[in-house]
Parts: C-alpha cells; sequence; structure tokens
C-alpha cells in the first residue's frame, strides 16, 4: 500500500529525534521484554481465526447440498434422488473444505492459507 | 414461580419510522438504526481521528491507523498482487462488522448481525463481486476454478460437481457463520440474565457467568469480523489469481 506512511511533515526532525529518545529508554527499562501485540500474536490470531472458521464449514456444505438436492427433486420429479445424491456430494464438499481449510494446500478451489513464496 | 424468559426477543425488529412505498415496507427499523450508528461512528472515528495527521499520532488517530493497517495488512498478504484496489471494499466490510458486533454487545442495543438477511446481504455482495471480477479478470478462463489440474477423467465426473458445490456454499457459510455465532452468544446472554432475574440471591452464580460469556462474546466479535473479512481477501485471490 504506497502513500501509508505519508502524513504531515511539519518539523519531523524534531519529533522524530524526541520520539527516538523515548523509544530508546522505553527499550533500555523494558530490556527486551516481549511487546504485547507483536510476533507471535499474529500466528495465534490467525490459528484462532481459523479454528473459529471451520467449525461450521463442514455442517453447512451438508445442509446447503441436500436443501439444493430436495429443490431439485420438487422441479424435476425425481424425489428421492437427488436429495440422496446431494446429500453425499455435501459431505464430500464438506470434508474436503474443512480439509483445505486446515492443510492449507488446497488442489483446486478456495480456503488456501497463503503462501509466502508467491 | 412463574419463569418469564424470552431469550429470542432482542432479536424482533420493529419499526421505529413506518415508511410504505408501492406495498413494499421500507419502515425505518432498529436495525436500520443501529446500522446507521454503526456507519456514523465508523465515519468519525476515521475522520476525526486523522483530521491532526500528527506525524506521532494521539489515541484516536493510533486506532484509526492502525484498523487501517491491520486491514491493508491483511489485504497485502492473503488476498495477494493487484488486490489493492479492493482494499476499501475490504475495509469497509471488516468495519462495519467490527463495530455492528460491538455495538451489539451494549446491553438494551441491537446486534444487526445477528439477523441472517443482513449477513446474507453482505455474504451475497461479496460473493456476487467476486464472480464479477473473476469473469472480468479471466473470461471463460475463470470456469477452470472448477476444474482440479492432474486428475484423472473419470475422477473429474465426480471432482468437478464438488468443487462447484464448494464454490456455491461460500455465501452460505460467509453469512451462517456471523448469523450463528452472533444468535448463539447474545441467546446464551438472554437466557442466564433471565435466571438471574428469578432466582433471587442465587442470581450471583448465572450473572458471573453472564461476565464471563460476555467476555467471551468480545473475542467472539472481533474474531467474526476478522473471518470475515479475510475470507473475502481468500475469495479476492481467487478470483484475481485464479493459482
Amino acid at each position: 500500500m504506497a502513500g501509508r506512511v505519508a502524513m504531515s511533515d511539519d518539523r519531523p526532525s524534531d519529533a522524530l529525534a524526541r520520539l527516538a529518545e523515548r523509544l530508546d529508554k522505553a527499550q533500555a527499562s523494558g530490556s527486551g521484554a516481549p511487546v504485547a501485540g507483536s510476533g507471535d500474536s499474529a500466528g495465534s490470531q490467525q490459528a484462532m481465526g481459523l479454528g473459529f472458521r471451520i467449525g461450521i464449514e463442514f455442517v453447512v456444505a451438508i445442509i446447503v447440498a441436500t436443501g439444493l438436492g430436495w429443490v431439485f427433486d420438487h422441479a424435476l420429479g425425481t424425489r428421492p434422488f437427488a436429495m440422496i445424491v446431494m446429500f453425499f456430494l455435501g459431505v464430500a464438499t464438506g470434508m474436503l473444505n474443512v480439509y483445505r481449510a486446515i492443510t492449507g494446500q488446497g488442489a483446486a478451489v478456495g480456503f488456501r492459507r497463503p503462501s509466502k513464496d508467491e | 414461580m412463574a419463569l418469564e424468559l424470552h431469550p429470542l426477543e432482542q432479536f424482533k425488529v420493529e419499526p421505529l419510522i413506518p415508511i410504505h412505498i408501492g406495498g413494499l415496507d421500507l419502515s425505518y427499523t432498529n436495525a436500520s438504526l443501529f446500522m446507521t450508528i454503526a456507519v456514523v461512528l465508523i465515519t468519525a472515528l476515521l475522520v476525526l481521528g486523522t483530521k491532526r495527521g500528527a506525524l506521532v499520532p494521539g489515541r484516536w488517530q493510533s486506532v484509526a491507523e492502525m484498523s487501517y493497517e491491520f486491514v491493508a495488512d491483511m489485504v497485502d498478504t492473503n488476498a495477494g498482487h493487484g488486490a489493492e484496489p479492493y482494499f476499501p471494499f475490504v475495509f469497509t466490510l471488516f468495519m462495519f462488522v467490527l463495530f455492528a458486533n460491538f455495538l451489539g454487545l451494549i446491553p438494551y442495543s441491537f446486534t444487526v448481525t445477528s439477523q441472517i438477511i443482513v449477513t446474507f446481504a453482505l455474504a451475497a455482495a461479496v460473493f456476487i463481486g467476486v464472480t464479477i471480477i473473476g469473469f472480468i479478470k479471466h473470461g471463460a478462463h475463470f470456469l477452470r476454478l472448477f476444474v482440479p489440474e492432474g486428475v484423472p477423467f473419470v475422477l473429474l465426473l465426480l471432482l468437478v460437481p464438488i468443487e462447484i458445490l464448494s464454490y456455491f456454499i461460500r455465501p452460505f457459510t460467509l453469512s451462517i457463520r456471523l448469523f450463528a455465532n452472533m444468535l448463539a452468544g447474545h441467546t446464551m446472554l438472554a437466557i442466564f440474565g433471565g435466571f438471574a432475574a428469578s432466582v433471587g440471591l442465587l442470581a450471583i452464580l448465572p450473572v458471573g457467568l453472564d461476565v464471563a460469556i460476555l467476555a467471551l462474546e468480545v473475542l467472539v466479535a472481533a474474531l467474526q469480523a476478522y473471518v470475515f473479512a479475510i475470507l473475502t481477501c481468500l475469495y479476492l485471490r481467487d478470483a484475481l489469481h485464479l493459482h
């Protein structure tokens, strides 16, 4: 994101010097204690987000797929076969989604954890 | 002793200013009110917070800048290159869901995100938008998203339907996740609150539990906004890069 740090720079050297001084002092007194909200927290935050995410993934896939099957049945008069087929497809989709969300290495659609090397 | 529990009453949408146009009910409801409050608060935070533009930010400017950088970072790492034009959308989405969730935690307020129609509208906007972006960027080639590479033809007959299903389930999981989390949390709070009102001195137990649940709900409110935004980024990444 370009321009993120663009701000007013009236007499920056003065304010910056004072800030640097205070930062040095704070760092010296803290003696390398980990600052809250940096480093490790990003990882745990991502893990927690993942946990909250996949809980519902499996259930919703089955419900939506089965519901779609029910709709197809009513539209095409194939009751109950579309619903049965779609139920199993829903189970497969749910498992696939959960697997992808956890491993982060999907072969195709979505749910990939970002890889740094791209 | 009659236990009068109405844990679901808090989710009732009530018209505040009735507006009926051509048979359509366009009333300004309590849900609309809290959406308006959320938008006003977000605008106020960002506009007033960054007005001074100091090099060494004060409290409000810090909050505004941190939320900006948090989302900018999220878009950058999760949606990949070329996603910068969509940052405003993700940022708006994140802030709206976050503020709606937090506003809902204030007693006697209304939780906008506990309405499935609200979350589904947001998710549908993401889903339709991402699909359109995908087709604009890649044309018919976008359909390759449904065909995994290096798979024998026989398996494709099974895998392509699964992939298509997986794609169309996105708006449902996206909206139900947010809606269900909010609904469950607030219902639980109301149920234990109702217990507290009816058991006299023993009320200390349900109230204590309510405090604990409220703490959890604060976490859930922030996390669900984060999840909503990050999934939007991941979907955008699919549409932009196809991998």
